[in-house]
C-alpha cells in the first residue's frame, strides 16, 4: 500500500537516465585554464644573477677569496691525504656542483 | 576486466603531475550526476545546468589541492555545483534568498502553483510527472530546492547535505520538512 508518506519519497528518489557525455568532457579540458609556464627568460636570468653574484663577491672582498684558497691548502696540506681519498672528494664535489647547476637550470616540465 | 583506478588515485596524479588525462577520466566519472544535480537545481533548465557543470570543473580542477578528501569526491563537485548554482541565481535575481523567501512563501501559500488542480488537463495535454515536479520545485526557495536535491535524488545524509550547503543539519532538516510538505500540497493529485 501507499502510504501518504512514501508516494513523495518514491517520486523523489527516482532515478534519472544516465546523461551521455556527448562531447562533455571535451568541453570541459578545453576551457581549463592553460599550465602555468614559467618564462622564457628564467634560464639565462638565473644564471646572469649567480655570474653578478661572483663578480660582486670578488670585487667587494678581493682578499676573500685568496684568504678561503690559502686556508682550503694549508688544511688540506697539513692532513694527509691519499690519491683515493683525493680523488672521491673531487668526484664529490664536481657531482655536487652538477647537481646544483641541474637543479638551477632544470627544464620547465 | 581490469578494476577501474580509484577517484582518490586520479586526484592524486592529477595534483602531483598536472595529469589532465587523469582529470578527464574524473569529469567522465561523475559528469552525468553533477549535471543531473544541476538541472534538478535549475528546475529543468538543461543549457544553464551544462554551463554550470562546466563551471563546476573548471573550479574543481583550479582547486583541487583544497580537496581535502574529508567528504567523498562526488559530494565535494556536488558542494561546489550548488556554490555555482546559488552564485548563478544571486546574480540572477530570479529568487528571494534564506529567511525572507521562506516567509514569503509561508505567508501566501498561493505562490505555490497547485499542480494537482490541473493534473487531468495536464495529462490530456502530455504534460509528464517529470515535468510538474520541476514546476514544483522551481517554486520552492532555495534552499529547500538544495536540501531536496541532495538527500533525495543525490541520496546524501543530512549530514552530507549540510556539507554540500555549507549549512547545520538542523538547517537541512529544515528546508526538507517545508519543501516537503510544499511539494505534496503541489503534487497532490500524484498521491494516494
Amino acid at each position: 500500500m501507499t502510504t501518504d508518506h512514501d508516494w513523495l519519497d518514491h517520486i523523489l528518489s527516482a532515478d534519472d537516465d544516465y546523461i551521455a557525455d556527448d562531447g562533455f568532457t571535451a568541453r570541459v579540458m578545453s576551457a581549463l585554464p592553460a599550465p602555468a609556464a614559467l618564462p622564457k627568460w628564467r634560464k639565462p636570468a638565473v644564471a646572469a644573477l649567480w655570474g653578478v653574484a661572483a663578480v660582486g663577491l670578488a670585487i667587494a672582498a678581493p682578499g676573500a677569496m685568496v684568504d678561503v684558497g690559502r686556508e682550503a691548502y694549508r688544511l688540506l696540506a697539513t692532513v694527509p691525504v691519499s690519491i683515493a681519498g683525493l680523488a672521491t672528494a673531487m668526484l664529490a664535489v664536481v657531482a655536487a656542483t652538477g647537481a646544483a647547476a641541474a637543479y638551477t637550470l632544470r627544464g620547465n616540465d | 576486466m581490469a578494476d577501474p583506478v580509484a577517484d582518490a588515485t586520479l586526484i592524486a596524479r592529477a595534483l602531483v603531475a598536472g595529469d589532465r588525462h587523469a582529470f578527464a577520466e574524473l569529469v567522465k566519472r561523475h559528469q552525468s550526476a553533477v549535471r543531473a544535480t544541476l538541472r534538478k537545481l535549475t528546475a529543468g533548465n538543461h543549457a544553464l545546468a551544462d554551463d554550470l557543470a562546466q563551471e563546476t570543473f573548471v573550479l574543481a580542477w583550479r582547486n583541487l589541492k583544497s580537496f581535502r578528501q574529508e567528504a567523498k569526491f562526488s559530494t565535494w563537485l556536488y558542494r561546489i555545483a550548488t556554490n555555482c548554482w546559488l552564485g548563478d541565481a544571486r546574480k540572477r535575481k530570479e529568487e528571494l534568498l534564506g529567511d525572507r523567501a521562506d516567509a514569503v512563501a509561508d505567508e501566501d501559500d498561493d505562490a505555490m502553483p497547485h499542480i494537482g488542480d490541473e493534473v487531468h488537463a495536464d495529462h490530456a495535454k502530455g504534460t509528464s510527472l517529470k515535468m510538474d515536479l520541476e514546476r514544483a520545485m522551481s517554486a520552492l526557495s532555495e534552499g529547500e530546492r538544495a536540501a531536496i536535491v541532495q538527500c533525495y535524488h543525490n541520496d546524501l545524509s543530512h549530514e552530507e547535505a549540510a556539507y554540500v550547503l555549507g549549512c547545520p543539519v538542523g538547517t537541512v532538516k529544515t528546508h526538507v520538512l517545508r519543501g516537503k510538505q510544499k511539494l505534496k500540497a503541489a503534487l497532490a493529485a500524484y498521491g494516494p
